[in-house]
């Protein structure tokens, strides 16, 4: 698990404006919800696939990101096979992971901050109509993207140091650490960012 | 610049950190020396306004932490003992933009600054690479390469060199040589102690000793060993 999704490269994919992949990004997850021929989502999955190979990040890259949510979609896939069908299990299956790993790519390819930069010119008219504050949002959510695999690679921290100690992982031993390392990191952060900011 | 600690207490629960803290700071190498969970770090924070005092006054350049804290940030740079901590963005050029936001509007400036400031501490290199990637020494680099890109007037570092080999240990002492600016540093580092013009030890959230390099050490080996 790496600290960060992005993958630094200088493919064609990285050189698109992050509002044009944010927005094709968005449509194309509205536009698969209407498509309910597997053929067609098969099409969708090996286009995403395409244009993985066409960004330079590789497939054991987009597996390290994406194993956990991998598990979680064969699970959902087998629960929807019993409990509907196998046919609408395998079109859910397809849509899911066309969706997941078109939104790793953007992840994968796209700097943070120009994410953010995205998410305030969206914002701004709120902001000029005072009913949000653009900055603020967008500095949240970069921060939430960026902290995301900082708290797997926590996690996977706490679970080796109780191992170590000879403690089985539970509800208590690995979330009780959990939640106070994280209070901690973000008291740490906020404080960087005061020292920082002086906007 | 001029730095002025008016009797300052500062607690935290029922703990007393700092006690009635009086000083004038004015030379260009200041150092700060004291046992583990003595204060050092509180003080420190108490100059650019991370931390206000319970009661008591501190002035910067006669602008008081309470009133003009965003002034203040602007004109003190602030080093963290773990660059983990102030290393917020993923790929370093971006960490060390973020910074420049609300100083310069024109992103292409932003990053020249950005680039003028990796190049100052020869690392220039590290530009595009991912934070997580690097050494904690190359860590710590960047950190400050962020905080001189912001051109302070002051600059304050909390134990740069704990996670530093003896190699970056021994550049960061020369790349610090080199600064303009007036520094504090808060260290365990003898050797790097001794290059201050003066020294302060922090004791018991006191000032227990306040001197030349030489004698600050002496003393400290004495009643803090």
């Amino acid at each position: 698990m790496n600290a960060a999704f992005y993958v630094v490269g200088q493919s064609p994919i990285h050189r698109l404006p992050a509002g044009r992949k944010l927005a094709t990004l968005a449509l194309a997850g509205a536009a698969l919800m209407w498509v309910h021929q597997w053929q067609f989502l098969c099409l969708a999955l090996v286009l995403v696939l395409g244009l993985l190979a066409l960004s330079g990040v590789t497939f054991r890259q987009l597996l390290i990101q994406v194993r956990l949510l991998g598990w979680f979609i064969l699970a959902l896939g087998a629960y929807s096979a019993w409990a509907e069908s196998p046919a609408l299990a395998l079109e859910m299956m397809l849509r899911m992971s066309t969706l997941v790993i078109a939104a790793q790519l953007v992840s994968m390819t796209t700097p943070l901050t120009q994410m953010m930069t995205v998410v305030e010119k969206v914002l701004a008219p709120l902001d000029r109509l005072g009913w949000v504050r653009a900055e603020r949002v967008a500095l949240a959510c970069g921060l939430t993207l960026r902290l995301i695999p900082e708290l797997a690679l926590q996690w996977q921290d706490i679970r080796e140091a109780q191992a170590a100690r000879g403690l089985k992982p539970g509800v208590l031993t690995m979330l009780l650490p959990m939640l106070l390392r994280t209070m901690r990191r973000a008291e740490e952060l906020a404080e960087a960012i005061d020292a920082r900011s002086s906007g | 610049m001029l730095i002025q600690f008016k009797n300052v207490f500062v607690h935290r629960d029922a703990r007393v950190v700092l006690s009635g803290i009086n000083l004038s700071l004015t030379e260009q190498r200041i150092g700060i020396m004291g046992p583990n969970g003595s204060g050092k770090s509180t003080l420190i924070r108490l100059i650019n306004g991370l931390l206000l005092p319970h009661s008591g006054q501190i002035l910067v350049d006669g602008r008081d932490t309470r009133q003009d804290v965003r002034a203040i940030r602007r004109s003190v740079g602030f080093v963290f003992q773990n660059p983990d901590n102030q290393i917020v963005f993923p790929i370093v050029h971006e960490d060390i933009e973020f910074g420049l936001k609300h100083r310069e509007p024109d992103a292409a400036t932003r990053r020249a600054r950005a680039r003028v400031a990796l190049e100052q501490l020869s690392i220039g290199h590290l530009a595009d690479r991912l934070t997580h990637t690097l050494s904690g020494g190359e860590r710590q680099l960047v950190a400050l390469a962020a905080v001189l890109a912001t051109e302070p007037e002051l600059l304050v570092f909390d134990e740069p060199t704990t996670q530093l080999d003896l190699r970056l240990r021994n550049h960061f002492a020369r790349v610090l040589s080199t600064l303009h600016q007036p520094t504090i540093i808060v260290s365990h580092d003898f050797e790097l102690m001794q290059t201050m013009q003066r020294v302060l030890v922090i004791r018991d959230a006191c000032l227990a000793f306040d001197g030349a390099p030489g004698q600050a050490l002496a003393w400290y080996r004495e009643h803090c060993a």
